[in-house]
């Protein structure tokens, strides 16, 4: 068996190391998927709303981690990368924080081998 | 069946938002009735939108496309299926091999979303529906009465008048809430799957699986979802491999571990990694599923609309065995037989649409979602997700395990010892393998 | 008559894909300008594509957005620039103003206007990055090296090119888009050129940059300068230490006098 920069895997241990699979980085993960992104936001996040949020669901749950605390205390929110499936919207509980849409017709995430 | 001229009073008949396999098949019956119909997708393309595990079942395109399979775009048909219950080291498979299901009329098939939905729309199409992509409906247009009688769009000049709108838009339905057919929202009647597709080349693929030519195995997972409840899913196309978990979005938060850290974490167990060893991430997706089946379903039927597929919940996911793909096709089929029925009767109220809600009783569609109505919250309850993969894997180790010279203990004796280990109670076992054989069995 | 040249090509990712065909952010500026002008000028647009019958997709979709009439100039293969100009020309002889784009979204040379205004003897503004209207003419901005700016004043006949993204397409009306899908589009089968020329394809190679010589009095201090790094945008380096908001102003400013930036 050889990795794909041509060594020989000797060791299986090897391929429970957390890095076996070439250590993609997020954003490198996120790029194997097709965004059409149009300039206005699908979703928008009221940071105000979130500053004094204690669960912080949206930050662990989104798929394609748009949520990003900032250090003091707000939510950054990105809807670029989106793949609109709905889970921020589902597990955040506090009322106006996000505004959901699905993006205009033809733009947004297109899916090709899934 | 009547030819009918272009309605007077409205543009078209029918319009069905959502080209998915719902919508599509709602759209090629009523089409083929000769209704005028408006298929609306919001994405460049059928399917474009679409991410799901990876198997279709079908069969129920029979009554619609004959010999479907001849020109069905689909990866491999399945001919092998397997269930795994995972602990941290152990693993215990169920597997089942069936050759026949590699042979017309076939049995389930993996199939990527996005050409299967698309081919399903080109039949819708070639039946006679108009398909308008790059087109979200944003809101439904109704009378002075209520009674739904369009969709907006997000078009300049965009309303589309219709005496039957069928939303078939997918888990989110945001027109089925709009009619007020959903008392509530509620997360915890939610799964997120998240899922990489990954490429290895074919014949790497058959050896890893055991698998010829179209061949091509199904697994599904429980207990490897480190503490959020759901399961795991690995899947073979041609030459890429599906793998990917699905995870109940009110456990996700709170346990403050990312989607894909769970999927990186099965892909390490020692019975999954020598199987995915070595893919190249191809794409990375998720979507949502309404998993709670009978307990979330809303009202299907409205005066001037229907409502089909995942956005009437009737996705069947008995845990982690889903199937969505039929059940959506299915009653979109039902959909749009009943639109036809109350178009040509004259009369698209809620009673003259109630056809539907017929149709899906007496079908498999509510019968396997009645029949099967405990298995989620069984499967994905913290019993099944945390102690029993456990409890039933030292049980089997203890089986096969060879001590000599100690003699073998009886399976009862370690059975109990095993249980009252896992801190499971007996009663609790009993009730719970009582549903388990009432939905089932 | 308004002709816009779209050109249909398959998504590089996706070769043989046709879902994931399309025309480049740089043909769609070129219809917009089209139809804003034809609305000026009181004339219709005619939108021609060279290419196989899946192209018809983005005529229609011309046609949704304002189009008066859609050509199909049919071609299965690979034709060079000059052909292409040519069945182009030969469909459209009486065209008084034609709008391309800058590139396709395969990357070719950008050559087909070039060609098409010499076919239909038409003045020509190529690689045009902002359009103003001047009674009946049109003042096209190029750009040019060191961030100048060339004004055209440009008159009928004429054929301009324009970069992506230098007008946003209009949305077609969902009625429009409806209509389209029956509307009528002509397939011109062109004349097989006298002599077939092979079509040469090249790999991609980024244009030449022609660079200010080195600074220095003798031969030995310009080598110097050439083999010292970033010497050839030396004179562009500045380090400063400033406010984020003042550093963001100095950024934009040195942006817009390098002509990155309007
Ligand atoms: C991770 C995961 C794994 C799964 N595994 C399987 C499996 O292995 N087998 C199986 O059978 N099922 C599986 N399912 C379930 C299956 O995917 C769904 O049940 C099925 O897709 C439902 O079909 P549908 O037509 O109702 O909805 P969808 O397939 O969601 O289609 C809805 C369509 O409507 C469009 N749309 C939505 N809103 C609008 C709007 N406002 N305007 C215009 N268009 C709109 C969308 O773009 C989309 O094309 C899985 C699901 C997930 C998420
Ligand atoms: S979006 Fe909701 S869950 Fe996320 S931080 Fe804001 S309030 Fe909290
Ligand atoms: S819709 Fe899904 S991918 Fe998009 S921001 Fe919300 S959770 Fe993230």
């Amino acid at each position: 068996m050889t990795d794909h920069t041509g060594h020989t895997r000797a060791h299986p241990a090897e391929i429970l190391a957390p890095n076996a699979w070439g250590g993609m980085s997020f954003q490198e993960r996120m790029a194997t998927a097709e965004f059409r992104i149009h300039h206005q936001p699908h979703i928008v996040v009221d940071g105000k709303v979130c500053a004094d949020c204690s669960t912080r669901e949206c930050v662990v749950a989104c798929p394609a981690n748009l949520f990003v605390p900032t250090s003091d205390g707000g939510i950054v929110f990105n809807h670029e990368q989106c793949f609109e499936c709905g889970t921020c919207y589902l597990v955040c509980n506090r009322e106006g924080a996000i505004s959901w849409h699905y993006p205009e017709g033809g733009h947004g995430v297109v899916f090709r081998r899934t | 069946m009547t030819a009918r001229s272009v309605p007077t009073d409205r543009d078209v008949d029918v319009v069905v938002v959502g080209g998915g396999p719902a919508g599509s098949c709602a759209a090629l019956v009523a089409a083929r009735a000769g209704l005028s119909v408006v298929l609306l997708e919001r994405g460049p393309f059928p399917g474009s939108k679409n991410m799901y595990g990876g198997v279709v079942y079908p069969r129920i395109l029979d009554e619609l496309i004959p010999e479907w399979w001849n020109d069905v775009p689909i990866q491999r048909w399945v001919t092998r299926r397997s269930t795994m219950l995972l602990t941290e080291t152990q693993a215990l498979t169920v597997d089942f091999r069936a050759g026949a299901w590699g042979a017309p009329p076939y049995n389930g098939a993996t199939a990527y979303r996005p050409d299967f939905d698309n081919w399903l729309a080109c039949h819708a199409q070639a039946a006679g529906a108009q398909l308008i992509t790059s087109t979200t409906a944003t809101g439904l247009l109704r009378d002075s009465a209520g009674t739904v009688i369009g969709v907006r769009t997000d078009r300049p000049d965009g309303d589309l008048t219709a005496h039957v709108v069928i939303a078939c838009d997918g888990v989110n339905s945001f027109l089925a809430k709009e009619a007020g057919l959903y008392e509530h929202t509620d997360a915890k009647h939610f799964t997120l799957g998240v899922k990489e597709t990954l490429a290895l080349p074919k014949h790497v693929i058959d050896e890893r699986f055991g698998v010829r030519g179209r061949e091509g195995v199904d697994i599904e997972i429980i207990g490897a979802t480190g503490g959020v409840n759901g399961g795991g899913f690995l899947y073979t196309n041609l030459d890429t491999i599906a793998i990917g978990v699905v995870l109940k979005l009110s456990k996700l938060g709170a346990q403050q571990q990312r989607p894909e850290q769970i999927i990186a974490t099965l892909k390490q167990h020692p019975a999954i990694a020598p199987l995915v060893q070595d893919g190249e991430l191809k794409e990375y997706s998720a979507h949502i599923i309404p998993e709670a089946g009978l307990t979330m379903m809303p009202k299907m039927t409205t005066d001037g609309m229907l409502v089909a597929g995942d956005a009437a919940a009737l996705c069947l996911a008995a845990g982690i065995w889903l199937e969505g793909v039929n059940f959506a096709m299915a009653s979109g089929m039902y959909a749009g037989q009943a639109a036809v029925e109350a178009v040509q009767a004259n009369d698209t109220s809620a009673v003259g649409l109630a056809g539907y809600q017929r149709r899906l009783s007496d079908t498999f569609v509510l019968k396997d979602h009645r029949k099967l109505r405990r298995a989620p919250a069984l499967v994905l309850s913290d019993r099944v997700q945390h102690l029993y993969p456990g409890m039933v894997a030292n049980v089997v180790e203890r089986m096969f395990r060879v001590d000599n010279p100690n003699p073998k203990p009886g399976v009862r004796r370690i059975f109990n010892q095993e249980r009252k280990r896992a801190g499971v109670r007996r009663r609790d076992l009993l009730r719970d393998g009582w549903t388990g054989f009432r939905s089932f069995g | 008559m308004i002709l816009a040249c779209l050109k249909w090509v398959t998504h590089p990712g996706e070769p043989h894909d046709e879902r994931f065909a399309g025309i480049s952010p740089a043909d769609q500026s070129a219809l917009e300008f089209a139809l804003v002008q034809a609305a000026a000028l009181g004339l219709g647009v005619t939108a021609v594509t060279v290419g196989p019958a899946g192209a018809e997709k983005v005529l229609r979709d011309a046609l949704a957005c304002g189009a008066q009439r859609a050509v199909r100039i049919h071609s299965a293969g690979t034709l060079s620039s000059a052909e292409v100009a040519d069945a182009l020309a030969a469909a459209a002889p009486a065209a008084r103003w034609v709008w391309c784009g800058d590139y396709s979204l395969d990357r070719g040379t950008g050559s087909v206007p070039a060609y098409l205004a010499a076919a239909l003897d038409a003045q020509q503004a190529l690689g045009v990055i902002s359009v103003a209207w001047q009674g009946d003419g049109v003042v096209a901005t190029r750009r040019l090296d060191g961030g100048r700016r060339e004004l055209l004043s440009v008159a009928a006949p004429a054929v301009i090119s324009v970069e992506g993204a230098t007008a946003h397409l209009r949305r077609a009306g969902l009625g429009a888009l409806r209509a389209a899908a029956s509307a009528t589009i002509d397939v011109v089968h062109p004349a097989a050129p006298a002599h077939i020329d092979e079509a040469v394809v090249r790999a991609y190679r980024p244009r030449a940059r022609a660079l200010a010589a080195p600074l220095g009095e003798q031969p030995l201090d310009r080598l110097r300068a050439l083999a010292a790094t970033g010497a050839a945008t030396a004179t562009r380096v500045e380090t400063v230490t400033l406010a984020p908001p003042a550093a963001a102003a100095r950024i934009a400013a040195a942006l817009r006098e390098w002509g990155y930036l309007d």
